[in-house]
């Protein structure tokens, strides 16, 4: 209970809209939106092992056996959610990541190990430049609003893809984020930034080739266990997921953990992303309880 | 003492009423959700029995071209049903999804349920030829199983080490997405990137496809192979025809 009431509070902090985030963009200039109600932090949390689940309190529908330990999340739907709206779509990546602020909060109580979020695809730099200005900018602003609440939330941040091509700043704060959380075993958020499923399987072929070219193993050690040890997800304690949840009814991956989910239950939610909330979630982790999962072999 | 008894004799018959009537409210509450999805259950039947007679005018033309390559996963314990699998192959033969240079990805068959698709498959092609008196157009049935998935990059990865790094060149080579398609290609496990992927089983769960080659392929659950339907087969690939891509 107390850990559940810890994560409720944190994460209704003080955070406004602000009218304009950085870098420059053309497309918010006067918009302002209400404030959500500021709360009292709490005190630092003490670190525990990844195996809280026994100490959560979960909603009546979950079985406390059959929770996963790793959910990955595709964020889709941010620009139909404010098209549909009339709203710009800066305010439809403001209002997902409101939603992902909730998802890390239930994630935490619920004592999920690792949550995954697919941030921004390689492929997403083919979006205009105004758009992926605003991401990076947006991402920057929320990471560094938010570290020290991850910091004292006990929540690990951890960040896989190709962060050479991002701004030197960006570089910069997420080096120091994954540096002030390595400890902290609440909760590992995984975030994906400019990944691509293929090359993370590119990158793990060529960090095996070099090791043999090193002498560190041997030609005949290449196996397909080897390749998903030097796969980016090898940051984490699980890296493969039990679930992985797609918003905004598209039924694919987009190229988002393509080895990592030979096995995972995929659940396509038809809510857009800023919408999913407790209740969207219940569902899918029910879903994903529900089903009998033989991993491929034959069931007894 | 009287007033008393009668006090509590009232409370007593409130409480009762009160829990018969959260009872009776309980009762009605699971009634209207099992009369709700009753009635989901028989418009999803009806609608199947609709596509699959033809009355359903939106369903006939199916743009079958836009599915070059379709990929089916079954589950393995669904799989040991030999006649349920040929009856998707037959029912996948009907739409023309096995015709004119499309390719049809099955995963999840044993050895001599192989063989026999196969054999489906050429007396279509030869059926096909002889009705309409022209020679069959190329088609193509591939069947995969998990070899083809994870091991197969790591024997790629084993090719690629020989080619760039076992050789005297001292500068490191970049591999890229290209290298490892041409490495799968060359150790005999490459293949097309499907278009649309239909899972046959209980789980909602691609069990293990070659992950290499699902980067934007659309995956539809269908369900248990023992209750499909052929309704649910066109609906899923209409709905597929129907998918505006980003690609990013």
């Amino acid at each position: 209970m107390a850990l559940s009431l810890h994560f409720q509070q944190l994460f209704h902090s003080p955070t406004t809209f602000p009218s304009q985030p950085k870098p420059p963009t053309t497309l918010l200039t006067t918009l302002k939106l209400p404030p959500t109600p500021s709360l009292p932090l709490l005190a630092i949390a003490q670190n525990a092992s990844l195996s809280n689940i026994d100490k959560v309190v979960l909603p009546l529908q979950l079985k406390r056996e059959m929770m996963p330990k790793h959910v990955a999340v595709i964020m889709d739907g941010n620009r139909r959610w404010a098209k549909m709206r009339g709203f710009p779509v800066a305010l439809g990546y403001e209002a997902g990541i409101r939603a992902v602020r909730k998802l890390i909060e239930l994630c935490g109580n619920w004592g999920i190990g690792v949550l995954t979020l697919f941030a921004f695809s390689s492929d997403n730099w083919l979006r205009p430049k105004v758009e992926v200005d605003l991401l990076m900018g947006l991402f920057e602003r929320v990471l560094e609003d938010e570290l020290e609440k991850f910091a004292r939330a006990g929540i690990r941040i951890s960040i896989i893809g190709d962060t050479s091509m991002l701004h030197k700043s960006l570089q910069e704060l997420i080096d120091k984020a994954v540096k002030t959380t390595k400890e902290n075993s609440q909760l590992h958020v995984v975030i994906a930034v400019n990944y691509s499923g293929q090359y993370d399987v590119v990158q793990a072929c060529q960090t095996i080739a070099q090791k043999v070219k090193d002498g560190i193993i041997e030609p005949e050690d290449i196996s397909s266990f080897l390749v998903e040890q030097e796969l980016q997800t090898n940051c984490t304690d699980f890296p493969c997921p039990d679930l992985l949840i797609r918003t905004s009814g598209e039924l694919r991956l987009s190229n988002f953990l393509l080895w990592q989910l030979a096995y995972a239950e995929l659940f396509f939610s038809h809510s857009h992303w800023p919408d999913f909330g407790e209740a969207e979630f219940l569902e899918a982790l029910c879903s994903f309880q529900q089903r009998q999962r033989r991993y491929g072999s034959q069931g007894s | 003492m009287d007033l008393g008894n009668e006090v509590q004799k009232i409370l007593s018959w409130t409480s009762v009423c009160g829990n018969l009537a959260l009872h009776l409210i309980w009762l009605i509450v699971h009634l209207i959700i099992n009369v709700w999805y009753s009635a989901l259950g028989i418009a999803r039947v009806v609608e199947n029995t609709l596509i699959s007679s033809g009355l359903l005018k939106s369903y006939n033309a199916i743009n079958i071209s836009k599915v070059r390559y379709l990929a089916v996963v079954i589950d393995s314990e669904e799989a040991r049903q030999t006649s349920k699998v040929l009856e998707l192959l037959r029912w996948l033969a009907s739409i023309g999804v096995l015709k004119k240079s499309q390719t049809a990805i099955i995963e999840g068959l044993n050895k001599s349920q192989k063989a026999t698709a196969s054999k489906i498959k050429s007396q279509e092609a030869i059926v096909e030829g002889s009705n309409h008196g022209t020679l069959v157009e190329h088609v193509d049935l591939e069947f995969v199983s998990f070899a083809d998935s994870k091991p197969a990059v790591a024997k790629a990865a084993n090719l690629l080490f020989a080619k760039h790094y076992a050789s005297t060149i001292l500068e490191k080579p970049n591999f890229t997405e290209s290298d490892i398609s041409e490495a799968l290609q060359a150790v005999g496990y490459g293949g097309p990137e499907p278009d649309l992927l239909l899972v046959y089983g209980p789980v909602r769960c691609h069990l293990g496809f070659p992950a290499w080659r699902i980067r934007y392929t659309e995956i539809v659950h269908i369900g248990p192979l023992k209750s499909m339907k052929f309704g649910s087969l066109i609906k899923a690939i209409h709905k597929f025809t129907k998918v505006h891509q980003n690609y990013g």
